[in-house]
């Protein structure tokens, strides 16, 4: 199924819509532009809906497919709300969502900046996040983009079904919306998609990136959100509350997700110390996973092949904590690594001062931390945490958490997908003080 | 003459009661082989508290420790140098790490005469000069993989007058000739000669959806066969029913479901499962399998699911002697079997691990290895 301006359409109509597309994009750009605020609306009622109830059927079909809690659809609901949309917007586009005149110094102008959509955007989302794709061309759409979305062949039919409500609350969006789901392997339909872009959005690592790259034109700016790894940091002095909130991160995110916690760096140099820490995490982890459903045959499976690979291999300084469900393996080292996942993690000795040099290595790969620590020192830690490298320091429960407004991998979304004009205007093209419409409004809703 | 000559020997290949106790006694010649001389097999039966002795009835096999094929994708176990191995093979690597094996003489004439007796069972075997299709590799001497040398080795069953290759050698590595393939599958199908495709089965249901697409339909020899092997490793999410592919190959090649066959192995364990007419893998009496709990490792009863311990003494040059896979399988009676071959049937229902989530934490570890 795609969707083109508004119409769902079968698969086998693709080529006929991208013939159009030149078209219609001619059409569109030729157009007043995308008034973020009535994205804004589209989407809070959209939200609405979806929390009182209206899609409970869809609801329930992510729930059993397991791949969302209620909390996470929740939480995505409340994403879309007017609140979290328009503080997203002052956030991530900052004083520039509204354009400014400027006198620079020795030039003999003035010149107005002003944030502009890239144009088009085309979204290459990945499929470990269900309402993903819908939320990544939301964020194109709020920049005021047009936007093509090739859907992962995972997508169970929830993120079209979200878009296509969309553009019935709100037909104005519908020239800004296509969505299509050609098989990534259809290199050809790809490139031309790709020829459309202005800018490449890119979710997921390894393959999909490398393929982005290949059918990229050169004029496309290649968006990427890659793969990252996160972890907790604990000081000894840790509370079990705080041991607690982690742990139900752990296996509530079944440490899949690149906020998901892998594994745990204590603040000491002493192995003893890091065992001592795992006999008191472990009965905690454990209750926890004990209270969520089992994870099924194959990825236990999984799990237990590779502890028991590593039993065998019997490498020094390695020991595993195991308990009924959940497992800790404590290391003598201190990388970085990808834990088995569903409540297996890892514990390592990582004295702060060392947290730099230690961590240096995986540039590029740091997404969150999980600090853990009596609120005196939380300070001097997360200093410690950022000069590490982190882009992201949370409390252990609210490690996964999403929030409207925040940077992804140190980046405003919103930033990448738009560019800054700069207008020089000459004397008579100012406008006269005080008469200016561009600036907000008296009882304009924006932030 | 030893227990290994013995039970290769064996005459009925599927009489398990009948052949245990030798079983056992040809396993346990076989850890001690290992035990002698492999140090690293060594120091994992004694850290475990084991010693060859021990296995002494078909219960204590479940004692003896496994090893893991994930083992021996990280580590290379010899039992023996290796200017005294005959043949060595590599596992496929479909996720980037294989296996490798090392064989001597000895083995390799055991798997034969095992090959012999299962094929001749199976009523593979056929006089008749025989056209071979190929769906995997050319052989060639860059190519290690099991896959390809069983695939080839396979082509032996009957006489063969030509095979052709899905993927052929060219200079500088293989390419894939699937419009070559249809042209000399057309050209086959005019001779008077019978036509046995060999592949894994997702290749082999590739290729007939594209000759179903192409509108292509042959009435291939009556004696003909469709055999396929190998699993269907990193095409699982596009795995088909058994019957739709059979039901393929009768409607695009003529070749009727009794006529197709399915082959199980593994180059951690060389042993030959050949399906029965049911399809389904009756253990011979040259394996045992333990189905394991996928959490504690302790044996499961008949009819439940969980990791699947296969045990062979087929081989001396690495310590293959019971080894875990990475697939889940449950194990049927015999009886519940119409096929009348009185050992018990492996099923294999799929492989280990996260199916169709990908996840990003994993993927930014995937690029961490190639990173630093």
């Amino acid at each position: 199924m795609i969707l083109a301006r508004g119409e769902r359409l079968e698969a086998e109509q693709t080529a006929a819509v991208l013939a159009q597309l030149p078209d219609w994009l001619a059409e569109t750009f030729a157009a007043e532009p995308l008034d973020p605020l009535c994205v804004v609306e589209a989407c809070h009622t959209l939200a609405q809906r979806v929390a009182s109830g209206e899609y409970d059927g869809l609801v329930r079909m992510v729930l059993a497919s397991g791949v969302a809690t209620p909390a996470q659809i929740e939480s995505a609901a409340l994403f879309f709300s007017r609140e979290n949309l328009l503080y997203k917007l002052k956030t991530e586009l900052g004083a520039e969502r509204f354009p400014v005149q400027e006198a620079p110094p020795c030039v003999p102008f003035r010149i107005e900046r002003r944030i502009a959509p890239l144009g088009v955007l085309l979204h290459i989302a990945a499929g470990n996040v269900d309402a993903l794709p819908a939320y990544s061309l939301v964020e194109g759409l709020l920049a005021g983009n047009v936007n093509l979305l090739k859907l992962p062949q995972a997508d169970a039919g929830l993120s079209l079904l979200l878009l296509a409500e969309l553009t019935a609350i709100e037909p104005r969006l519908t020239p800004y919306i296509y969505v299509f789901d050609t098989p990534s392997s259809d290199v050809e339909t790809m490139r031309q998609l790709a020829e459309f872009a202005d800018g490449i959005v890119v979710w997921g690592g390894d393959e999909a990136t490398a393929a982005a790259r290949r059918f990229a034109p050169p004029n496309a700016r290649l968006i990427e959100w890659g793969h990252k790894l996160s972890f907790a940091y604990a000081s000894l002095r840790a509370s079990d509350g705080q041991l607690a909130g982690l742990a139900w991160q752990i296996v509530t995110t079944r440490q899949l997700l690149c906020s998901s916690c892998q594994g745990i760096f204590v603040d000491t140099e002493d192995l003893s110390e890091l065992h001592r820490f795992c006999e008191r995490f472990l009965p905690i982890l454990d209750r926890e996973a004990l209270a969520a459903p089992p994870p099924e045959i194959g990825i236990q499976a999984r799990i237990t092949l590779l502890q028991y690979t590593e039993r065998l291999e019997n490498p020094p300084g390695r020991l595993l904590f195991s308990g009924e469900r959940a497992s800790i393996t404590a290391t003598s080292d201190s990388a970085l690594e990808l834990a088995p996942g569903f409540g297996n993690c890892w514990a390592k000795r990582l004295p702060h001062e060392k947290l730099p040099a230690t961590l240096r290595p995986y540039k590029g790969y740091l997404q969150t931390a999980g600090l853990l620590c009596p609120p005196e020192e939380w300070a001097a830690y997360s200093e410690w945490l950022r000069r590490a490298g982190v882009c992201r320091i949370r409390t252990g429960e609210h490690m996964s958490d999403p929030m409207s407004g925040e940077a992804h991998d140190g980046e405003f979304a919103l930033r990448r997908y738009t560019k800054i004009v700069e207008t020089e205007l000459p004397a008579a093209a100012e406008r006269p003080a005080g008469s200016e419409r561009i600036s907000p409004t008296e009882g304009s809703p924006w932030p | 003459m030893s227990y290994r000559a013995k039970l290769f020997g064996w005459r009925d290949p599927y009489d398990l009661t009948g052949s245990d106790a030798l079983f056992v006694d040809a396993m346990r010649e076989n850890a001690a082989f290992h035990f002698q001389n492999c140090p690293e097999y060594r120091d994992i039966l004694l850290r475990q508290g084991f010693r060859p002795e021990l296995l002494k009835t078909a219960d204590d096999l479940s004692r003896l420790p496994v090893l893991p094929t994930l083992y021996f994708k990280r580590h290379e176990l010899y039992s023996i140098p290796k200017r005294r191995m005959a043949l060595r093979s590599t596992s496929s690597g479909t996720s980037g790490e294989m296996s490798r094996i090392g064989w001597e003489w000895q083995d390799c004439l055991h798997a034969l005469r095992m090959v012999l007796r299962v094929t001749r069972n199976h009523r593979l075997l056929s006089p008749l000069p025989t056209n071979y299709i190929v769906l995997g590799y050319q052989p060639h001497r860059s190519n290690q993989t099991a896959i390809s040398k069983t695939a080839f080795g396979f082509t032996f069953f009957a006489p063969g007058l030509r095979r052709a290759y899905a993927l052929r050698w060219q200079t500088d590595g293989y390419t894939l000739d699937l419009d070559g393939l249809k042209e000399t599958l057309l050209r086959y199908s005019r001779q008077p000669f019978p036509v046995r495709t060999m592949g894994f089965p997702a290749y082999t249901w590739f290729f007939l959806r594209e000759l179903q697409k192409d509108g292509i339909r042959v009435r291939l020899h009556p004696a003909s066969r469709v055999c396929m092997g190998g699993g269907w490793k990193q095409f699982y999410a596009e795995k088909v029913e058994k019957e739709a592919l059979y039901a393929l190959a009768e409607e695009v090649l003529g070749v009727p479901e009794s006529r197709c066959h399915e082959f199980f192995g593994a180059v951690e364990h060389p042993i030959l499962y050949a399906d029965c007419r049911e399809h389904h893998f009756h253990i011979p009496v040259y394996s045992r399998v333990i189905i394991r709990d996928a959490r504690t490792l302790e044996p499961l009863p008949m009819g439940e699911t969980g990791l699947v311990n296969l045990l062979t003494p087929l081989v001396r040059g690495v310590p293959l002697t019971s080894i875990m896979t990475d697939d889940l399988g449950r194990l049927h009676p015999a009886d519940s079997c119409g096929c009348g071959r009185p050992s018990p049937w492996l099923e294999i229902i799929g492989r280990v691990g996260v199916r169709g989530i990908k996840t990003c934490a994993a993927g930014a570890a995937e690029l961490l290895g190639g990173a630093i």
